[in-house]
């Protein structure tokens, strides 16, 4: 597989969705494949909160792609056939414009003063990235969670270069259970006496606690009760492999760990930045509006819920699919069972690796 | 699904119409009526392996109980719903069909006669009809609310439900003049065409 990373510049700016502008940004890239001579065999992944630009197969750092199981030569989407591309989001920590990264404007980092971005201003960038690379329409947009509001969000704006678009583990709307759940974890990286209200690069700090246990929380809302029985159950961490005296359960290993690896890597002002664009992303206020948001909408939709997803429900992808149905659009929706929660999406199964290759083959 | 029974339908579906349909399996109907007909059709089905095959068909699909699914199309401005072969698999047919009717203008609904004669003969001898039409035993059949023709009918006509056009067919899915002439007794299935009155 034919792997590609690379920084593409925008220096005509880009106007955010709440007016403030960035007078130039960057967007990291990764591509997959080859962009056939028609380039009618684009397919563009949007990630979710926490993913990045490094969808498939292994980087330098032998780091497998976040959705390495459903992207790459003959599985679901089949590099061999299709040019894949994903981009790091605008505000984010992986190398494209965000609180981490210098501001041109004043050659200092961003850090807390990156401006709040939206799935919209997402996707206008990301739109911005597909005329660069000369595709004039996606043969399929896809996403889960976060990425797949982009997915939905990406046929309404641009109706025109969207054939298929697939949203995943995903809804209208953040509900008000999951900006809950997102201002308890942003909570504990604002009391991390590391914040320094944001400017912790500055003073040369992190607030690595705060990630954490952000983190921690979050790992328990993608995971299912179900799965994390099967998976932890009450047993107990052997006493060699500890990651700190203070756990007892194999479940409390499991989020320290995952928890300390992320506050590594994750920067505490994208963690607010992306998690506030998800909470802010509405386009359903009332069932009405969303009709009128998806109206014009001309892609074929495919919308997969999961079962032991609790995070964003099945019922959240029906409404979008009763929605498409009142409107004209051709959609389809399926439920299935999913064994890890909302973090299903991003785990192959037989029957959800076969619905998005029918899909996309249709 | 029968060939002459498709066939049926095809016909009555208008052109460019909306359409759902309720137990869709994989597709195939609707395939043909999207192709031919150029409707705007979903297919409404429980079974995964269905729903697969109506993605590949580039057939749109949901994947509900019908049982419990019926309301949500209130809205959807749906000229025609489908229902083959499976109101008699439902809780309450009676209350389906006065739900399709209000999420459609027309519907078509088609169904086993439990008045075919084989089925009289083996009730006849005291046992629960099992034919080449109904071939699961009582204990495994999802058909849990066999009618007859005449009941059937008899049931529109309580709803107000006025019966536009009629089609039977006899054994081997075989359109005869027996079956026409006396349903209740010769045919195996019944194909409706519904409307409010």
């Amino acid at each position: 597989m034919k792997i590609e990373t690379n920084i593409f510049d925008f220096d005509e700016g880009i106007v955010l969705e709440n007016g403030t502008k960035l007078s130039s940004f960057k967007l990291m890239v990764e591509t997959y494949g080859e962009l056939n001579e028609s380039k009618s065999n684009g397919v563009l992944l949007c990630h979710a909160f926490s993913g990045n630009h490094h969808a498939a197969g292994k980087n330098a750092d032998g780091l497998v792609g976040w959705w390495d199981q459903l992207v790459g030569p003959d599985k679901a989407i089949d590099t061999n056939k299709f040019f894949v591309v994903c981009c790091n989001n605008l505000g984010g920590c992986s190398g494209s414009s965000g609180p981490t990264e210098i501001n041109p404007l004043s050659d200092e980092i961003y850090g807390k003063n990156f401006p709040q971005v939206s799935v919209e201003d997402w996707v206008n960038s990301q739109k911005m990235l597909s005329d660069r690379l000369g595709i004039s329409k996606w043969h399929l947009v896809v996403g889960g969670s976060l990425g797949g509001m982009q997915a939905l969000q990406w046929a309404i704006s641009y109706p025109d270069f969207v054939n298929k678009a697939g949203i995943l583990a995903a809804a209208a709307k953040s509900s008000t259970q999951n900006i809950a759940m997102n201002e308890v974890a942003r909570e504990s990286i604002r009391k991390d006496p590391n914040f320094c209200n944001g400017d912790y690069i500055k003073n040369n700090k992190r607030p690595k606690d705060g990630i954490k246990a952000a983190r921690m929380l979050g790992h328990i809302t993608y995971l299912s009760e179900k799965h994390m029985n099967l998976r932890f159950g009450r047993k107990y961490q052997e006493e060699g492999s500890k990651v700190s005296g203070n756990v007892d359960f194999e479940v409390e290993n499991y989020l320290q760990y995952k928890g300390e690896k992320f506050s590594e890597s994750f920067d505490a002002n994208s963690y607010i930045i992306m998690t506030k664009a998800m909470d802010g992303y509405d386009i359903a206020t009332d069932s009405k509006t969303l009709e009128k948001n998806m109206a014009n909408i001309k892609a074929s939709l495919l919308i997969i819920g999961f079962n032991s997803d609790w995070l964003y429900p099945p019922a959240r992808g029906k409404e979008i699919q009763i929605a498409a149905i009142n409107q004209n659009i051709k959609s389809s929706y399926i439920v299935l069972d999913g064994e890890q929660g909302h973090d299903s999406f991003l785990f192959h199964s037989e029957k959800y690796s076969k619905a998005i290759k029918n899909f996309i083959g249709s | 699904m029968a060939i002459e029974i498709s066939k049926v339908i095809q016909d009555w579906v208008p052109r460019g119409s909306k359409i759902v349909d309720f137990g869709c399996g994989d597709g195939t109907l609707l395939k043909k009526l999207i192709d031919e007909k150029d409707v705007q059709g979903y297919g409404v089905e429980i079974n995964d392996k269905k729903i697969l095959s109506c993605i590949e068909k580039n057939v749109p699909v949901i994947k509900l109980d019908i049982d419990l699914g019926l309301h949500d199309f209130e809205f959807s401005g749906f000229d025609m719903s489908i229902m083959a072969r499976s109101i008699q698999c439902l809780k309450n047919p009676n209350i389906a069909l006065e739900k399709m009717l209000k999420l459609s203008k027309t519907c078509v609904v088609t169904l086993p006669n439990l008045g075919y004669w084989r089925c009289r003969i083996n009730l006849a001898v005291g046992k629960m009809p099992v034919t080449p039409d109904l071939p699961s035993s009582w204990y495994e059949t999802e058909n849990i609310h066999l009618c007859t023709i005449r009941d059937f009918e008899n049931l529109c006509e309580e709803q107000s439900i006025t019966i536009k056009e009629k089609f039977f067919i006899g054994p081997k899915n075989k359109k005869g003049i027996m079956s026409s002439t006396n349903p209740n007794f010769f045919a195996t299935e019944g194909v409706y065409l519904l409307e409010k009155k």
